[in-house]
């Protein structure tokens, strides 16, 4: 679980994919996200992965990336499996398909969040015009995932140390084990909430309706230069598929088994 | 030794590339009631979760109860190792106080009779039996805190690990608690407890662990670990109130090494000597 949060995780370093306006990064973020639904061929979404891959290198965030996607690796099986079982034809395929939309979305998300500050998104939001208390709910929740993650460890720890068997039993058996982790979870969670809401509100936030910013983002040449790119490619990739001019080898499909 | 509860030997454990835990030896037998102190992150929490086999150590031995905890499982080992957390909302999830207390019984597969005359006795030792069809959320922190214990308690294990029992408590919960390591003595129960309370140790131990940076820097009596300036520097703790004025009237003659209060004013009597001697 941590493995796969650490490559959602903000780490300081001092690249271009770093410095990049985080509005800059957003237009990749959402393009690579339209384009990862839009496609169902294996060939283009494997492309759309692909294209994490050198802002990656860029960002020096190799290590993180790539440990991230190992412990992804449950949910490809997962979604590899299911996907080979459910799809009327073409299954293997399509599989494939699911597993690399998943991949390109999961890894967009990833160098997004690896190299923006929590703090410079909830700027970037605030530009766009959303309200602060939804852009600090959004940051807030982004920010408490480790500690949640931690929590949750505490909890699965203190259970077993009264006997509980979370690998045990059946499926039902399996799932009703998770009832004595989720309550101390969500109740954890809320109390918690309601002590940082107090927290807060004691520090005087709500008290302006617009706050000012420590930081004031500005487009610099390299973030119009970033976009002028990522638009480039995926407004290709986008219009190929809308006008249906895709060339044949964006189509391959893979062998069916037998 | 048979009467070896706990043998931890030359034990390294490091969290991703941090070590915390470095070349800790240590024995603890049948019967005894230990500290574990030392400054926030020194490794007492980690070196307490290695007696249940929930963390494994990455270098060296833990054997508790002659069983290596590398080859059993934490469900396993805590038959015999009961461990308190320090925070009672980490763990409380029932509808009923009594419910929270079956938990761990019915986990362990006790008959249903025994379920039932377990949970009376925890309930009714940890002052809680009137609760008992309330919902654990509705108490209060010193209440959740000992329906913690009770949930421990109920499967009488023969090692108790409390991590911080005595943090956020007033004088009385306090006393309850220490009343409670008193009955767990008569009981023959071997208890390990961690804590940053000077005073509460001083009084209710014999033997003191002290760690600092994932070592262990003092271990024995509390008389000598305690009045140790070296140690308690070194493990950034406040010396007892005892100790502190026996090292003020150490210029009269007071030794250093006092540490209750009837030993100081004895020794303050003997020093003014006649009327007072």
């Amino acid at each position: 679980m941590d493995s796969i949060l650490e490559g959602f995780k903000f780490k300081r370093k001092n690249t271009l994919i770093h410095n990049l306006d985080p509005r800059a990064k957003s237009v990749y973020l959402v393009l690579s996200f339209i384009s990862a639904l839009l496609f169902i061929e294996p060939v283009p979404l494997v492309i759309i992965f692909l294209t994490s891959i050198p802002l990656v290198a860029i960002a020096k965030a190799f290590r993180e990336w790539s440990r991230s996607m190992k412990g992804l690796l449950f949910f490809i099986i997962f979604i590899f499996v299911l996907n080979l079982f459910s799809a009327a034809e073409n299954r293997v395929n399509y599989a494939f398909s699911m597993v690399f939309r998943f991949l390109a979305l999961t890894s967009a998300f990833s160098v997004f969040f690896l190299t923006t500050t929590p703090d410079d998104f909830m700027s970037a939001l605030e530009k766009l015009g959303l309200p602060t208390e939804y852009t600090l709910m959004f940051t807030m929740s982004m920010r408490f995932v480790p500690t949640l993650a931690r929590d949750l460890q505490v909890i699965v720890d203190a259970q077993k140390c009264r006997g509980l068997e979370l690998e045990k039993g059946n499926l039902i058996r399996k799932v009703k084990n998770y009832v004595p982790i989720l309550i101390p979870l969500i109740i954890y969670e809320i109390r918690r909430s309601i002590m940082i809401a107090e927290a807060l509100e004691s520090r005087a936030f709500g008290a302006l309706k617009r706050t000012t910013s420590y930081t004031e983002l500005k487009f610099k040449p390299r973030d119009y230069a970033f976009i002028a790119v990522v638009l480039a490619f995926f407004g290709a990739l986008i219009y190929l598929k809308i006008t249906g001019l895709m060339p044949e080898w964006m189509k391959v499909k893979l062998p069916e088994i037998p | 030794m048979a009467d070896t509860v706990v043998e931890v030997r030359d034990l390294y454990y490091s969290y991703n590339s941090q070590l915390v835990l470095r070349g800790i030896n240590l024995e603890i037998k049948k019967g005894e009631i230990v500290a574990i102190m030392g400054e926030n992150g020194a490794g007492k929490t980690t070196l307490i979760k290695h007696f249940n086999g929930l963390l494994k150590p990455k270098r060296g031995i833990v054997e508790v109860f002659g069983v290596d905890t590398r080859e059993a499982s934490v469900a396993e080992l805590s038959r015999k190792v009961g461990l308190v957390f320090q925070n009672p909302d980490h763990q409380l999830f029932a509808e009923t106080v009594e419910k929270e207390v079956e938990f761990a019984l019915r986990n362990f597969g006790f008959e249903e009779e025994t379920i039932k005359k377990r949970v009376d006795w925890a309930l009714n030792l940890m002052g809680l039996a009137r609760y008992r069809h309330r919902s654990p959320f509705t108490l209060s922190i010193g209440e959740r805190k000992r329906l913690a214990i009770a949930s421990i308690l109920c499967y009488d294990p023969e090692l108790i690990i409390f991590d911080e029992p005595t943090a956020g408590q007033d004088f009385l919960q306090k006393e309850r608690i220490a009343e409670l390591l008193n009955l767990l003595r008569t009981r023959g129960k071997t208890v390990v407890v961690v804590t940053h309370d000077v005073e509460f140790v001083v009084t209710r131990f014999k033997r003191v662990i002290v760690m600092s940076r994932g070592e262990i820097i003092g271990d024995g009596d509390i008389r000598d670990v305690l009045s140790n300036p070296e140690i308690l520097k070194k493990a950034k703790l406040v010396p007892p109130q005892i100790v502190k004025c026996a090292w003020l009237l150490s210029d009269l003659g007071v030794p250093k090494n006092i540490i209750y209060p009837e030993e100081l004013i004895e020794k303050i009597k003997s020093i003014l000597g006649a009327p007072y001697g």
